[in-house]
């Protein structure tokens, strides 16, 4: 990975893409073109590596010389059958025997939502029942730390409830009793998106940093620096001799 | 004063992209220490977990990065693995269904600290590879909980993982500790599953422009612990009393953040300089 040949022509790269920050160029276009080709040609190398050859191909394969050995399971052969409920998805390319690929799609979607909908009762249940905190100061004796919770615990059910109060379409943000509820929630709305921005900038300040580290660490004093020294005990063993 | 601040309002933004780049640059080349802050409860329940780690149990370490997000990722790794090393725990490493670099970026931190540490590949740790997550992530998530070994019949070699005396050790959740995912995103699933269905300790890595949906999993204890970004990784690193990389990062983040108020609070006083500029020649008075 470290290999300098890696590390040139990520520099390179780099300041190719960083280029268009300066102005619209070809180098840059070159580099966009070329990063999406070679994504798609991963993406199929991939899908045959990971997926298709050790899920599929090799378990048959693997059948195949057991068969022929006479020694071993044959079961591996099954997974010819994969081919049928398989090859029904390229019926979607027929528009006269479309509902053929229906038939496995729907076994897709069937499985999905089932399995979302075990996602989600898992993810939300212990949400529902974390919202319920206490709000009394008083239980369990009075003391600051308790007194701070609690007052954390007012703001987060005032945020929760006029938030959800935001999005009820029956009233009006007008309304004289629903009208400041609902601007509340709409504020703390906006106290969170202002929070998910500054995160944004964050992340995106990060991945400039993290280029510029490579540039100057990897490749800079690295690689270019040794490429100098390099030159330079060529250019002194020269002189010497 | 009042046309000079103007000017800030029609600026070329390539200069303030030269100024990013010059500002990010000095704690990059020159380091510049800077007080750290309060730990937040975030890493400070990741750590915890660390330290209550039983010896008898196994952490699973999902790393699931690549250069992609290596921007944040790489140091909340480093700092957690230097962390594990130091406790002598043992960890089984797998990358779940996000990028097929992920074994060969979370070997590139792990094996140097490890190697330092004395611990032995197969015997201390093992790095199970990538796997596709065919459909759904949950699926896999559920599957590695239920029988590792039938998920990583083999390490990312391709060497049979029955050879590793680690993998005796772990076969199913109830050998491992918690469970720390590192990716850009950290998938929901593995809080419904892990979490949820098998009741293992969960606790992310996670890019800070993710961080925010994650709170809510914290507040409600679905999450032990997480560190956000290169600000958690310096406070973990804090914490370890062993400063690398997230040290680095979050002080030179710093400084971008810094030049970003103040591009902000220029750019806004020349908008209004411009607008007084332009009621003047209007006829008006600028104030």
């Amino acid at each position: 990975m470290n290999e300098p040949l890696t590390i040139w022509v990520g520099a390179i790269v780099t300041l190719a893409v960083f280029s268009y920050l300066a102005k619209e160029n070809a180098f840059y276009r070159f580099i966009q073109h070329a990063a999406l080709g070679v994504t798609v040609g991963m993406g199929i190398v991939m899908t045959i590596q990971q997926v298709l050859w050790p899920n599929w191909a090799q378990p048959i394969t693997m059948a195949v010389k057991s068969v022929i050995r006479g020694s071993g399971s044959a079961k591996g052969l099954l997974w010819v059958l994969a081919l049928v409920p398989g090859s029904l998805w390229y019926f979607q390319m027929s528009k006269k025997h479309f509902w053929v690929s229906t038939l496995v799609s729907g076994l897709f979607i069937g499985v999905a939502a089932g399995l979302a909908f075990k996602t989600w009762m898992l993810l939300i249940m212990p949400q529902i029942g974390a919202s319920l905190k206490p709000l009394n100061p008083f239980e369990g004796g009075f003391t600051l730390d308790r007194f701070l919770e609690v007052g954390s615990n007012f703001i987060f059910m005032a945020s929760l409830l006029t938030a959800l109060l935001y999005f009820f379409f029956s009233f009006s943000t007008e309304s004289k009793l629903m009208g400041k509820p609902m601007r509340f929630g709409r504020l703390m709305i906006m106290v969170c998106l202002g929070g998910m921005f500054g995160s944004t900038v964050m992340t995106r300040l990060s991945y400039l940093l993290e280029r510029m580290r490579f540039l100057y660490q990897d490749w800079i004093r690295d690689q270019v620096g040794g490429l100098f020294t390099w030159l330079w005990h060529q250019v002194a063993a020269l002189l010497g001799g | 004063m009042v046309p000079f601040l103007a000017k800030f309002y029609n600026l070329d933004r390539r200069w303030l992209y030269l100024a990013m780049v010059v500002i990010l640059s000095v704690p990059v080349i020159v380091q510049i220490p800077l007080p750290p802050g309060a730990t937040s409860a975030t890493t400070q329940g990741l750590y915890d977990l660390v330290e209550s780690c039983p010896e008898d149990k196994v952490i699973l370490i999902d790393s699931s990065w690549d250069a992609g997000s290596a921007s944040e990722n790489r140091a909340e790794l480093e700092c957690v693995i230097r962390h594990i090393c130091r406790k002598k725990i043992k960890f089984v490493v797998t990358s779940a269904g996000v990028t097929v670099f992920g074994p060969e970026f979370a070997n590139q931190v792990i094996e140097p600290i490890a190697r330092e540490a004395g611990y032995v590949y197969g015997e201390d740790w093992i790095n199970l590879g990538y796997k596709v997550a065919p459909g759904s992530i949950g699926l896999l998530i559920d599957a590695i909980c239920k029988d590792l070994h039938s998920v990583y019949p083999t390490d990312y070699r391709g060497t049979f993982v029955s050879e590793f005396p680690v993998m005796d050790r772990v076969k199913s959740y109830k050998d491992f500790a918690f469970v720390y995912c590192v990716t850009y995103q950290p998938d929901n699933a593995w809080i419904s599953f892990v979490k949820g269905q098998f009741d293992v300790p969960v606790a992310f890595g996670c890019m800070t422009i993710a961080a925010p949906g994650y709170y809510t999993f914290i507040d409600s204890k679905q999450l032990a612990g997480m560190l956000i970004g290169n600000r958690g990784a310096a406070e973990y690193e804090e914490l370890n009393h062993k400063p690398g990389l997230g040290r680095i990062l979050i002080m030179a983040t710093s400084f971008g953040n810094l030049m970003i108020i103040l591009a902000a609070v220029v750019g806004n006083l020349g908008f209004y300089a411009a607008r007084a500029l332009e009621r003047n020649a209007r006829g008006g008075t600028a104030r």
